[in-house]
């Protein structure tokens, strides 16, 4: 019936307006036309609508975005974009492609990640709003007025200066829309821009998204999530492939007989009555054993200031399901890893399964705490953040064996213990396939059954069914009821109250770390509800006050100001030369120089003493030896073989303090000069080589993309070895085969990590129109060498000239 | 098992993965296409990341310490050639000039030691038999680079002479260079496979 759903159903006041997008009798395939992703799909896009496309996974909406903002070409029938025919048939030589018409076509067209973390290029938030207008060869002068303007369009006007890789997920993504934003597109195409954030996050694109259409841009907004579609001003429902409804949000919404419709009730979770029976079980299990116990605990991570958990309690009874809420930050994941003794507390006490993990009753030998950590393994499981993201195997089946394989049973048990985990989650077809292969949510599933198959008394899931699609989603839930049938007990974060009300005994609010209602699940939730209404109610307060902090700021220092390559390379040198000092006059020299360059930074001791701090242990380790090997000059004591000599002291001093010197100056030159500056700098200072065809502009897109990607990798790495260590992998202990296995079980998954960010990344790229060397990119960011410049590196010149040449006389 | 093929990068117009019949001209127009530059970009970072995650394997020396980061140019050699490996070799040490300037040059040095010569052998010989080949031969150059810069730098930190720390390359150096070339070597050589398929998906 769908196949022939044209535009006839759309109301007829979009047709006086201009159309940006045309599609008709479009269909695409992924394998060559065996299976299509898209069939004989038409569709128009007006100019100033707001247009939902709702549809399940697989239901082609992905591919429908792709085409809408001129990334891919479909395989059959004709594309117009903005205006301009970009994919067409021709009589004699069937359907052509004009790439120059789409690539005119992109520059007006803007699009929006799933992922918001991807799409960020560099880690300051206004350079990053900078780097599609630079493609776009916009005039610096006018960038200096649209990346404020589209930074404001998004609320975020007064974090210009912040590194966006260390933002929330709802702040990522304004940012992306915002980037997106300065290049001033006639259509914008959203591809599930709420998947990944939390209910406020959520919230607030959406209202983003509302502003846009009255400034006369389109939004295509692609979602699964019903709530999402009804501000827009046209739905369309897609299946298969096909359009299968079209009109108004409340004509469609209501409509009952569209399946894809169907898989999600939109319903309160608040009126929504327990099943029944279970209020019973809740007392039923007051007085059996504590699967976990909490009590007075606290965390905080390396080098932050605040508590990520402060004094938590909580009592588990064995078979019990805990649900724990917050919004992102909260401390839930933290939680959830403490749990697993996967970090350890700074105090409190915890015991899980039987087994104190910290507090006073902690075993105080080595090969004990090894042993109960072994223990603790076999019996808690640890579903991780995106839990597919720690798959490895070449089969769906060997990786999920890899958890029982490590707690050592047999391949029979292990046999049966893959089986029966598939079995529960309904994808034993998949045993052959590869993780890789396999659908975002078939490989959560098969991620899961990695963990259940270790047959844990103890279950811990982080955000189980985050940007899942309602079908998955149904599975995971089916899932739980059964192990909570079978008597395990369940702890799980989630930020999705239904899941949290339909299984758990009891739910726990925090809120910065702490716990803010810890009880029966309808009372919590509804405390949860509170804090977001008063939370969204403050909402233009918050905005008064970040402005407030935006003028407390202080002016740069005169270090900060300075030319970064001015910087790069006068640092570089003194730091390279400091291992020529070899007199007490050079060295009082350069220590000068230091100072003043410190006091030129006006910079925070304190942080930079923090980001050294590792390498002074070094230099104290080094000191001592060579205060031991060096037996020149005076002696001055002996104790045994080790004797102190006057010039193992100059020995010891001078080495350490040349190395004091380089980390120091290092860090100062870090801490004065953004990571934007210095592959700014490095791009100017090769610029030379590029006469010999080395692609310098290239090459530092590179180091600057690499630089703003550290972070998210280095979390990444740090969970997956985590995953893995919970399903009982080490490279630390076992026999040498045991540990190749556990290192390519962390490899394997981290490369694929990088490839998928990669990914995502060069979509990013596309869509903010880099087209490397073919365009002449304009900067927003001028290098200008001015007279303070200059004068620096004539100081500097003299200090490296009076070091090297100071031997001479 | 076999060595999958993989697309050896020499030039940007031989970028040929983008050139499918969807293709709307997007990520291709550049010398370097977008997915080479994101590619690259995260490599680079996950050789930074790793090369971080370090720790003594040589109970007899606990300053020298092994990192993962050579698996990573290995892999990169591998996948997209020579050019790509000395790319990821040289940016991937970057962050280490500003905290130990002569570490970070000499880490460079090894990793282009290591992960050029292997790149080269794969392209000419793509098989299983070629990254074996390619791998040894790429990690006794590195061996052969870690020594000597070794014999050069240690002087620079601690008050030996450079005879002295010639005298340590035997029970020293020798064996915890092979020891780590050889952990780079085995893994990159199990976990090839998987990952190229995942490249050239």
């Amino acid at each position: 019936m769908a196949a022939s759903m044209t535009e006839s159903a759309v109301p007829a006041s979009a047709d006086s307006k201009a159309t940006v997008a045309r599609l008709s009798q479009v269909s695409f395939s992924y394998d060559g036309g065996q299976t299509w992703a898209l069939d004989h799909l038409s569709m128009e896009v007006h100019a100033g609508e707001h247009l939902c496309i709702l549809g399940a996974n697989g239901s082609g909406k992905s591919t429908l975005g792709s085409i809408l903002s001129g990334a891919t070409a479909p395989d059959q029938g004709q594309v117009e974009l903005m205006g301009r025919a970009v994919c067409f048939d021709t009589p004699d030589q069937g359907r052509q492609i004009d790439t120059e018409a789409y690539r005119q076509a992109r520059r007006s067209i803007g699009m929006v990640f799933q992922n918001p973390e991807d799409q960020i290029v560099t880690t300051v938030v206004q350079d990053d709003v900078a780097f599609g207008p630079e493609n776009l060869s916009i005039p610096r002068q006018k960038m200096l007025s649209c990346v404020p303007a589209a930074l404001k369009q998004v609320d975020l006007q007064t974090q210009m200066n912040d590194d966006p890789t260390r933002m929330s997920g709802g702040q990522q993504q304004r940012l992306a829309l915002a980037g997106s934003l300065a290049m001033n597109p006639g259509m914008m195409v959203l591809d599930e821009p709420g998947a990944m954030l939390d209910a406020a996050g959520r919230q607030e694109i959406q209202s983003i998204l509302c502003r846009l259409t009255t400034q006369g841009t389109a939004v295509v907004h692609i979602t699964h999530l019903l709530e999402q579609a009804r501000q827009a001003d046209r739905v369309l429902v897609l299946d298969h492939g096909r359009i299968v409804a079209s009109g108004r949000p409340d004509q469609i919404l209501t409509r009952k007989d569209v399946p894809a419709l169907i898989g999600k009730p939109d319903r309160n979770p608040l009126t929504q009555s327990r099943a029944p029976g279970a209020d019973t079980k809740t007392t039923a299990n007051n007085h059996a054993i504590a699967m976990v116990k909490l009590s007075n605990v606290s965390y905080s991570f390396p080098n932050a200031g605040s508590k990520a958990l402060n004094e938590v309690n909580l009592e588990l009874a064995a078979g019990q399901t805990l649900a724990i809420i917050g919004r992102n930050g909260s401390g839930k994941s933290t939680l959830a890893r403490l749990i697993c003794a996967l970090a350890a507390p700074d105090s409190g006490s915890i015991q899980v399964a039987g087994l104190p993990l910290a507090g006073p009753n902690r075993p105080k030998a080595k090969h004990l705490r090894r042993h109960n950590l072994k223990l603790l393994r076999q019996r808690v499981g640890y579903v991780m953040q995106y839990p597919e993201h720690q798959l490895f195997a070449d089969t769906v089946a060997q990786d999920i064996a890899y958890g029982p394989h490590n707690l050592g049973y047999g391949p029979e048990q292990v046999q049966h213990r893959v089986d029966d985990a598939m079995k529960l989650l309904g994808i034993g077809d998949l045993a052959d396939r590869s993780p890789f292969d396999l659908s975002g949510g078939q490989r959560r599933l098969v991620a899961i059954a990695g963990v259940v198959a270790c047959s844990p008394q103890l279950l811990v899931l982080d955000e189980v069914t985050a940007s899942l699609d309602p079908q998955a989603c149904a599975r995971i839930m089916t899932l739980l009821r059964v192990l909570h049938k079978r008597g395990v007990t369940i702890v799980m974060s989630t930020h999705a109250d239904r899941e949290a009300l339909d299984l758990a005994d009891q739910t726990l609010l925090l809120e910065h770390g702490e716990t803010l209602a810890y009880g029966t699940t309808a009372e919590v939730v509804e405390r949860y509800h509170r804090l977001l209404a008063t939370d969204a109610a403050e909402k233009g307060a918050t905005g008064k006050k970040a402005e407030r902090d935006q003028a407390d700021q202080k002016p740069l220092s005169l270090l900060a100001r300075l030319d970064p390559r001015a910087k790069l390379v006068t640092f570089l040198l003194a730091m390279f030369t400091a291992f020529a000092i070899s007199t007490p006059t050079q060295l009082v020299l350069a220590l000068m120089v230091t100072v003043g360059l410190f006091a030129a930074a006006r910079a925070p001791l304190r942080s930079i003493l923090n980001s050294v701090k590792g390498f002074l242990a070094l230099m104290l380790l080094l000191a001592l030896f060579n205060l031991l090997v060096t037996q020149t000059g005076r002696r001055l004591a002996a104790w045994g073989p080790f004797v102190l000599t006057t010039g193992g002291i100059w020995v010891a001093v001078l080495y350490a303090c040349r190395f004091m010197l380089i980390i120091f100056l290092g860090a100062l030159l870090v801490e004065t000069t953004t990571p934007t500056q210095m592959t700014d700098a490095c791009e100017s200072l090769l610029s030379p080589l590029s006469r010999l065809g080395i692609h310098t502009n290239e090459i530092a897109l590179v180091l600057s993309l690499a630089l703003r990607f550290i972070p998210t990798l280095g979390r990444e790495v740090q969970a997956i070895v985590e995953a893995q260590a919970a399903r009982g992998g080490s490279i630390e202990s076992g026999s040498l085969s045991q540990r190749l296995h556990a290192a390519i079980a962390i490899t394997v998954p981290v490369f694929a990590g990088a490839l998928r960010h990669a990914d995502n990344l060069s979509r990013a790229l596309d869509a903010r129109c880099y087209e490397g060397s073919r365009q002449q990119r304009t900067h927003y960011r001028l290098l200008r060498l001015g007279r303070m410049d200059i004068l620096f590196i004539a100081l500097m010149a003299v200090y490296l000239l009076a070091l090297l040449l100071h031997p001479l006389f | 098992m076999s060595m999958p093929n993989s697309h050896s990068h020499t030039t940007a117009n031989k970028d040929t993965r983008f050139n499918d019949v969807h293709s709307t001209g997007a990520g291709g127009s550049g010398r370097w296409s977008t997915k080479r530059i994101a590619v690259y970009a995260l490599f680079v970072a996950l050789a930074m990341v790793l090369s971080f995650f370090s720790f003594p394997i040589f109970p007899a020396a606990p300053w020298l310490k092994y990192d993962p980061s050579g698996i990573v140019v290995l892999v990169c050699g591998f996948a997209f050639g020579p050019a790509a490996a000395a790319i990821i070799s040289i940016l991937g040490f970057v962050p280490h000039l500003f905290t130990n300037p002569f570490g970070a040059l000499i880490s460079m040095i090894v990793a282009l030691a290591l992960s050029v010569p292997a790149a080269l052998v794969y392209r000419r010989m793509h098989s299983r038999k070629g990254a074996v080949i390619g791998i040894v031969s790429g990690a006794i150059l590195g061996v052969i680079a870690a020594i000597l810069c070794n014999v050069v730098i240690t002087p620079f930190y601690a008050h030996m002479s450079m005879a002295k720390v010639v005298a340590m390359i035997v029970p020293i150096l020798l064996p915890f260079n092979l020891m780590k070339f050889a952990i780079h070597g085995v893994v990159t050589f199990l976990i090839y496979k998987p990952i190229s398929t995942l490249i050239n998906k």
